[in-house]
């Protein structure tokens, strides 16, 4: 064991194996809580799953981690001088100190780039290199990252987790803290922006939620303040790049691309590509907006060009390459590839193209017949091929719950440009293989990642200058412009909740009254909010009138417990984990914790037969109880802009809608068959403190249709709903015109004033056959006009989403 | 001898496009066997910006963005360039195709480090063995590099049968040598990926022909085929037509293959279904 670990294993062994085990259960509810997933390609089942961390911290002393910080430095600057050079006087090829052959064929080589400036002359604005110690304590570098480097919020949230749950440890050991490397690289991007203007709008670009790496995206975007967007928020006009915002178009003066630069722009880059902005290219040769990394900077990331950094870093910089490159042969040039093929069950062998995508293969692991077909293959076409010496892997302690255990490990080193050279974060992502044989470290097979402790000198002086990480952290929404896209989906979040809230409110109607002694007024009851239930589709795609074979608690433990039928209420939750899915920067952490809940409790199976109607009604009280934490949770943590609007317009509308609906299917236009009823309509309505309040217990329609729609001081009723609709509206970019008032603006004003003008007991005067008409006349005006308003807005605020991007079909000759 | 160019590309939306984006390779460029005189490109809509630079080959482009929704986009392109007659090379003057790929590989002057980028496989040229097959009864051991490209222009001339319904802008070439038939840029890209597998450096030309009966293309855009010859430069061969082109061909651009070149690319943003017509009309000037 290294000596630096000694006081980390001693406090663990101080801890002990029960104490551990109650402190990192402690941490996976953390991770849980925070939501912090990494997505797996290739499984429809879950897009996302747990981010996997250890609780033991890989630990390196202040020595070691200087030559490291050192080597890298240098690694980076050699790596952008390389870039300038590809991208500008070629001279490397020219004077074959880089084959030609290796950049031409390169599809990482974007031509169009060449000749474009980049801001500061600088093309990695951060990099990160994955290196591995060997046996003997050297450190090795396996792969260098020049696109968009991944993981630094992994990174940082592994601390974050790890500080909460080993605190004292930490305390004790220490260790360098992380937060200045953000400091540093936020200034660095401000450095960026051209034209140094005051207030630049700096946004961060990701691919979307289905990127394995979206969580990340949306923690750096939070903590360091910018705005999350995908490629559809932003648009070129006249050469300079434009955020496309409820209030209009705003200028973008930094991309941070989390995506291949290849996908960035289809008008010059990849045509294919659905994820860019069409224009940027060019907006970024006028200068007018900056790209981090610069675009084309992918073209060094691969193996290839490795193979040629020891001779590139004697000739570029004068000195020796300061941490080696895993031994790299790239099979192109004949000495190479006899090497190589003499070395084969010795060697790994890799695509020396991206675009030529095969696994590596482990010339050891190979029959003779493969080994003769690679062989012949590599003959045949040298070039496509690079070999690379298989390193051998030190370990590090990993727990598994119960003892621990060795592993092999990768750590990868994060850098930002800083004046002249680079900052080295100190700590980074560490990832361990899932057994010790395998020698393939990778998140998407199910490895596991551990903290970075790299130890200070001596007391470090830098606490004083740095906050607490935990404050960090806090949003700064009043800075954040709102993506149209964004607004839609806080529409559609606040409709979901809403609709999730009146489906189990009136399923627990049902069940609540069906565990009741039998008595009419009871079986009114529960027919009435059945019927609302069925009406509005919540019972799955069969009408009820259809299908009422089934006893209605059956239908209802079906409703709660299969998640499948569409309309259920595992369905409509299921719409609000999405739709909030889509909303993870937006959405404070804390919200976020409690919708994880919800899925938890969800996910349990359903109890056994006696114990299901009580145990569905105390889930679903439960339930509401939760909902309501988040509901108000979101809605407080942000601030009153059109984003908390967007949200609120769709809670009153849907709310709306599901007031009318239970008017219009839980009473119908008639007298009531007796009290049960109106008992019934006013608990889901959860109005029915108020209306004892005042009424005591004498049940009357009127009142009841009074309390339900007409009543602006009831927070429940429909017309305070339209009520707050309509002071929303008002507030919208669309709305500010006196003179062209925006249709959404006039349909609430004219629904508003429906229910205003409305008498509940002109509502319930009987016409000749005892119908009321009245009644019938407003809630199918308003169940008509409600909808339609909803398209209004849609229309009027997020219609870039109906429009694809689409190539100009080439002419044929 | 002048020529004339008029170029017009409709595309017409069943939708309106609401935003578009798009980058044009239509004004000749200057060589030595042609100098153009004249440019007017004429896009309609009226575009929001409209800038013109040279690509990472030196073909004029011009970048354009429309930003007023359109059910028709209309770019016209008018040109008139003076095609300058170069004195004809004697094959048997050419050096080796084996010394070329040499000279080649060892880029030691600026023309060869030039000429190397157009020596690999690129998007649209694929350098399967098929091809290498393909050229060997042209490129036998020691034959003068023109003797051999005249021969192989030869060969595609007629061995593939030149069918407009054969091939879609996006038909692999790999398809086009097994089918045996296809257009000019098809023919191309064959000959293309034929003299690379063989070492020699082949760039793609995209550009028009005079509409005359004899040669194939009137009505559309043209390409063919310029292969590097150290100490000639680069030399011309139309595989459509199974000639070098001189007097008749008008260039606009040269790259890798198509996909460097497309006489009109960019994304529209909307519009529904698509249909695109090409007009081309190519005059010798003042008859």
């Amino acid at each position: 064991m290294r000596p630096h670990w000694s006081p980390l294993v001693d406090s663990l062994s101080a801890i002990g194996h029960g104490g551990l085990l109650g402190r990192w259960q402690e941490g996976r509810r953390l991770l849980h809580d925070n939501g912090v997933t990494y997505n797996v390609y290739g499984d429809p089942a879950a897009t996302d799953r747990p981010w996997p961390l250890d609780p033991v911290p890989l630990v390196i002393n202040a020595r070691e981690w200087n030559g490291i910080e050192t080597a890298l430095r240098q690694r980076a600057t050699l790596l952008n001088h390389i870039l300038a050079d590809l991208y500008g006087p070629r001279r490397l090829l020219r004077d074959d100190l880089l084959p030609p052959e290796l950049i031409f064929r390169h599809d990482g080589f974007l031509r169009p780039c060449t000749g474009v400036a980049v801001p500061r002359g600088i093309y990695l604005h951060t990099y990160a290199a994955d290196i591995a110690r060997a046996p003997d304590g050297r450190w090795w570098v396996l792969a260098d990252r020049t696109q968009a480097p991944s993981g630094a919020g992994y990174a940082l949230e592994n601390r974050l987790v790890s500080t909460r749950v080993l605190g004292d440890v930490f305390r004790s050991a220490q260790v360098r803290r992380l937060a200045r490397f953000f400091e540093v690289y936020r200034e660095t991007l401000r450095d960026l922006v051209p034209h140094h203007r005051e207030n630049p709008r700096i946004v961060l670009l990701t691919p979307g939620p289905y990127n394995e790496t979206y969580f990340e995206h949306a923690f750096l975007a939070r903590y360091l303040g910018f705005t999350l967007v995908e490629g559809a928020d932003l648009t070129v006009r006249e050469n300079s790049v434009f955020l496309k915002t409820l209030g209009g178009l705003l200028p973008v003066d930094l991309i941070i691309r989390r995506q291949d630069d290849s996908f960035c722009d289809p008008v010059e880059l990849r045509e294919d590509s659905m994820l860019g902005v069409a224009g940027l290219l060019q907006a970024v040769r006028m200068g007018n907006v900056a790209v981090t990394n610069a675009l084309g900077s992918g073209l060094v990331e691969s193996a290839a060009p490795a193979a040629f950094l020891p001779h590139l870093c004697r000739h570029i910089l004068g000195e020796e390459l300061k941490m080696p490159t895993v031994a790299t042969w790239w099979c192109g040039q004949p000495q190479a590839l006899a090497h190589v093929l003499e070395n084969l069950p010795k060697l790994v062998i890799k695509p020396a193209f991206p675009d030529h995508r095969h696994e590596p293969i482990f010339g050891a692991r190979l029959s003779p017949r493969q080994l003769e077909k690679l062989v012949a293959e590599m003959r045949a076409f040298p070039a496509d091929y690079v070999a690379q010496e298989q390193v051998a892997l030190a370990t590090v302690p990993v727990w598994d719950e119960r003892q621990l255990q060795p592993r092999h490990f990768v750590l990868r080193v994060y850098l930002v440009a800083e004046g002249d050279s680079y900052a080295v974060m100190p700590g980074g992502l560490t990832r361990v293989t899932t057994s010790l044989d395998s020698l393939v470290v990778s998140m998407q097979h199910g490895g596991g990642s551990k903290d970075t402790w790299v130890l200070a000198d001596q007391p470090a002086p830098e606490f004083s200058l740095l906050r607490p990480e935990a404050a960090a952290i806090e949003v700064n929404r009043a800075t954040i412009d709102l993506p149209s896209r964004i607004a839609d989906n806080l529409f559609w979040l606040g409709r979901y909740v809403e609709r999730v809230e009146m489906v189990v409110r009136v399923a627990r109607a049902i069940l609540s009254r069906i565990s009741q002694e039998s008595d009419p007024l009871r079986e009114a009851g529960i027919e009435a909010a059945y019927r609302v239930l069925a009406a509005a589709g919540h019972l799955g795609a069969e009408p009820a009138s259809t299908a009422p074979s089934a006893p209605p608690e059956r239908q209802v433990l079906a409703m709660i417990y299969d998640s499948a039928s569409r309309g259920g209420l595992g369905w409509n939750l299921h719409q609000v984990r999405r739709v909030a899915w889509l909303l993870r920067d937006r959405i404070s952490a804390d919200a976020w914790q409690i919708l994880n809940r919800f899925e938890q409790e969800f996910s349990t199976p359903a109890p056994a037969e006696p114990l299901r109607i009580s145990a569905a009604t105390s889930l679903l009280d439960h339930f509401i109880i939760t909902l309501s934490a988040f509901s108000g949770l979101v809605m407080e943590s942000m601030t009153r802009g059109h984003g908390w609007r967007f949200l609120d317009i769709g809670r009153r509308l849907e709310r709306a809608i599901q007031l009318v609906d239970l008017v219009r299917y839980g009473l119908g236009y008639q007298p009531a068959t007796d009290s049960g009823q109106l008992e019934v309509l006013l608990e889901i309505a959860d109005s029915s403190l108020t209306y004892r309040s005042r009424y005591l217990t004498s049940m009357q329609e009127n009142l009841v249709i009074d309390l339900l729609l007409l009543d602006e001081a009831n927070p429940r009723s429909a017309a305070f709903q339209l009520a707050r609709l309509r002071e929303d509206i008002d507030q919208l970019p669309e709305s500010v015109s006196l003179t062209h008032r925006p249709p959404e603006w006039r349909l609430a004003v004219r629904l508003l004033t429906a229910v205003q003008v409305a008498e509940a007991a002109e509502l319930v005067r009987p016409d000749e056959h005892g119908h009321w008409v009245n009644l019938e006349k407003l809630v199918t005006r308003l169940a008509v006009e409600l909808p339609l308003l909803s398209e209004t807005l849609t229309r009027s605020y997020f219609d870039h989403a109906v429009a694809a991007p689409q190539l100009y079909a080439p002419e044929s000759n | 001898m002048a020529l004339r160019v008029t170029h017009t590309t409709t595309y017409t939306y069943s939708n309106a496009v609401s935003v578009s984006h798009t980058e044009v390779h239509l004004a000749p460029r200057s060589d030595r066997t042609q100098t153009p005189i004249e440019h007017h490109l004429v896009v309609d809509p009226m575009p929001e910006s409209l800038i013109a630079r040279c690509d990472y080959f030196g073909n004029p482009v011009t970048h354009f963005s429309i930003h007023e929704p359109h059910e028709t986009l209309v770019i016209t392109s008018t040109s008139v360039v003076d095609r300058h007659v170069l004195e004809a090379v004697h094959p048997a003057l050419t050096p080796s195709w084996e010394q070329v790929a040499q000279e080649v590989g060892k880029h030691d002057t600026e023309a060869t480090f030039e000429a190397l980028e157009f020596a690999y496989e690129s998007p649209r040229v694929p350098l399967t063995p098929a091809f290498a097959a393909y050229a060997a009864p042209s490129f036998t051991p020691g034959r003068p590099l023109l003797e051999a490209g005249l021969d192989l222009c030869h060969r595609i001339f007629t061995d593939f049968k030149y069918d407009q319904r054969a091939t879609t802008v996006t038909t692999p070439i790999d398809q086009v040598l097994q089918k045996r038939n296809g257009v000019c840029q098809d023919f191309a890209h064959v000959m293309i990926a034929c003299m690379r597998s063989r070492g020699v450096p082949a760039r793609y030309v995209s550009g028009y022909v005079r509409s005359a009966r004899q040669f194939a293309s009137g009505q559309a855009s043209h390409a063919w085929v310029s292969a590097f010859c150290p100490g000639f430069g680069w030399l011309d061969f139309d595989p459509t037509n199974d000639l070098m082109p001189a007097g008749g061909h008008v260039t606009i651009a040269w790259g890798r293959d198509y996909s460097d070149v497309p006489p009109v690319q960019g994304v529209a943003l909307g519009g529904g279904e698509q249909d695109i017509s090409v007009d081309v009309e190519v005059v010798t000037q003042g008859s």
